[in-house]
């Protein structure tokens, strides 16, 4: 611009503002009914959407998809465009010269021109650009392959129910359901190898949650416990091994009390009176907790999976474990500690408790029903299917 | 009574001229896309304002953070309040600096007498990236710390001096307790104290010039 189009725009300018409004209160006026909305805005976000719960970092499990913060996810996707040898194109050069191009703008664009209409190309291309940033962003959005869920609790509570999931998939092949050791049996490199109890008092007063955790994490290799840790060859995260710690300090030290809602949780279901027990309600949680460890697969278990109601009635080399209505099923035969063909007693250290043996029992002389409602469709002293009638209701 | 308060106050600290100054000038008649810079500045203090309360409970640190997060979420009374909205806020600022940017220029606002506010803004659109930037790593979770991973290995591929400028982002050749400390003191003194001092300069320039007016389609 030369002097004269700078008095131009300044003449220009002061009409502008004589034809204007006062900065109190029609422009302050305006800013704060933004300001307000806003305001509104980021409280209904934070209450109705809140922010996102994650696990904590975890240094040790690469398998995490990294993926930035959604306004940097252009940048992210343009870098995939120039791999290798010329990756610094996309770090470096591109970068800085956008950078320098809009930070340096108004020297080199220097055409007195304020509307687009005669700023046709500067209107273009910064357009281009902007469409360019949205579509990587969309493109990199769609083209990051969704995050893996990883189970992970941030309340006491659910830190415990976890780390009793955890545990019962991972320790009681060894440890057994309570963590009372004993002889391990049916464990490959480690038959036979005798275990002191881990939820004694002895165990409990004596050591601290980080040294459990570093015992589960690194494991003790020369005593024959393998490292259980992302970080050491292991599978657990750091999440779920201090899940299994919570687990085991809530559960097995009686100088702490366990909350309520734990308690509950982990508490196998009831069974009343004349009640046919359902695998989802009562089966699943004695399954989970005292058979899933060894029956999984890559286990010595005579491919008998026990992880769902479906393998549980057909998986194994003997199947099927569990017949209906037959009390001389492998399965029953072997909790009540026989020596059978399909193999010896079950679980091999310590038989289960007898109400829950009663439980099992209950369950596959009742047909083995699958959902609460086909058992209940099958309890004797009900009849769910019978219409109400006037009779019933008048019934005491 | 109030008049006498004021006048004597005004006598001592000049409000009066700077109410004339400030609030009683004329400025041309313009729509609402004229806003997003106060909104931006609105955004700021709320995020300054929150990120203060924040601060009296979190912990920079790799044992804590995360703990001391849950805490806030869980244990401070309003706390998963105050983090939504620190944790919206930042998304919201970066949206409404950038429009703020292409608003200014799709109408060249930047133009004489303008240059300098300009400059200035684009430093303070780059500070509130800088900001998103080392915010993202302070909860210490998962995705805070692979994304600052990735993040900060960009830095690595420039050529010649990548690996002196990856070292001093992340403190050591990992990500560690020193990187938490340095995005922490980041993000809340330098970039901070980089935009108070920026904002201070734009607005004593949007002040001084007076607000652009909308560009006209003359055929003058």
């Amino acid at each position: 611009m030369n002097e004269e189009q700078k008095q131009a725009y300044l003449e220009d300018y002061k009409q502008e503002k004589e034809k204007g409004v006062k900065f109190y209160p029609d422009i302050i006026y305006k800013d704060l009914i933004v300001a307000f909305a806003l305001f509104l805005l980021l409280v209904g976000l934070a209450i109705y959407v809140g922010v996102a719960a994650e696990p904590p970092a975890d240094p040790s499990d690469s398998s995490y998809i990294p993926r930035p913060e959604w306004y940097f996810l252009f940048l992210f996707q343009l870098l995939k465009y120039f791999p290798g040898q010329i990756e610094w194109v996309g770090t470096v050069i591109i970068p800085t010269i956008a950078v320098l191009a809009l930070l340096l703008l108004p020297f080199y664009d220097r055409s007195p021109f304020r509307h687009w209409k005669k700023r046709k190309v500067a209107t273009a291309i910064m357009s281009i650009v902007v469409i360019g940033m949205v579509a990587l962003t969309v493109l990199a959005a769609v083209s990051t392959p969704p995050q893996e869920e990883v189970a992970f609790a941030t309340t006491i509570t659910d830190k415990i129910v976890l780390g009793q999931d955890v545990y019962s998939i991972h320790c009681v092949e060894c440890h057994g359901a309570e963590g009372e050791g004993g002889e391990i049996v049916g464990v490959e490199g480690l038959e036979g190898v005798f275990l002191k109890s881990i939820s004694s008092q002895d165990e409990m007063y004596t050591r601290s949650d980080d040294t459990f955790f570093a015992i589960i994490d690194y494991g003790q290799p020369d005593l024959g416990m393998p490292p259980y840790g992302l970080g050491y060859g292991g599978e657990l995260t750091r999440g779920e091994i201090d899940a299994i710690v919570n687990f085991m300090r809530y559960t097995w030290d009686d100088r702490v009390e366990i909350p309520e809602e734990a308690a509950q949780a982990g508490a196998i279901p009831e069974l009343g009176p004349n009640e046919i027990p359902s695998y989802e309600v009562h089966i699943e949680p004695i399954v989970k907790r005292y058979c899933v460890s060894c029956h999984r697969p890559g286990k010595k278990n005579n491919n008998y999976l026990m992880r769902s109601f479906q393998e549980t009635m057909e998986t194994g080399d003997n199947a099927p474990n569990v017949i209906p209505g037959d009390l001389n099923s492998n399965n029953i035969l072997m909790m009540n500690r026989q020596e059978i063909e399909a193999g010896g007693p079950m679980p091999p250290t310590r038989a289960l408790k007898p109400e829950l043996i009663v439980i099992f029992e209950k369950w596959v002389l009742g047909g083995a029903p699958e959902t609460a409602e086909e058992a209940a469709a099958l309890s004797p002293t009900e009849e769910p299917t019978a219409p109400i009638t006037e009779e019933t209701e008048v019934s005491p | 009574m109030a008049v006498k308060v004021v006048n004597w106050l005004d006598e001592r600290l000049g409000l009066l001229s700077i109410y004339n100054l400030v609030f009683d000038r004329k400025v041309p008649k313009v729509n609402w896309w004229f806003t997003l810079g106060s909104a931006s500045l609105f955004l700021f203090v709320v995020q300054g304002i929150t990120g203060v309360f924040l601060s009296v409970y979190y912990v920079p640190d790799p044992e804590k953070a995360y703990s001391s997060i849950q805490y806030i979420m869980n244990g401070v009374a309003f706390g998963w309040l105050i983090r939504g909205i620190h944790h919206w806020g930042a998304t919201l600022m970066v949206i409404f600096v950038f429009i703020h940017m292409l608003r200014t220029f799709f109408m060249g606002a930047y133009k004489y007498p303008r240059e300098i506010t300009w400059v200035t803004g684009v430093v303070l659109l780059l500070a509130t990236l800088g900001m998103g930037f080392t915010g993202y790593l302070l909860p210490w979770n998962q995705r805070a710390y692979w994304a600052t991973t990735v993040g900060t290995a960009i830095a690595g591929t420039v050529p010649v001096v990548g690996d002196f400028i990856l070292r001093i982002l992340r403190g050591g050749n990992d990500l560690s307790a020193v990187t938490l400390a340095r995005f922490f003191s980041v993000h809340i003194w330098f970039l901070p104290v980089v935009i108070v001092g920026l904002i201070s300069v734009h607005m004593y320039l949007v002040v001084r010039l007076g607000i652009s007016s909308e560009p006209k389609d003359e055929a003058e």
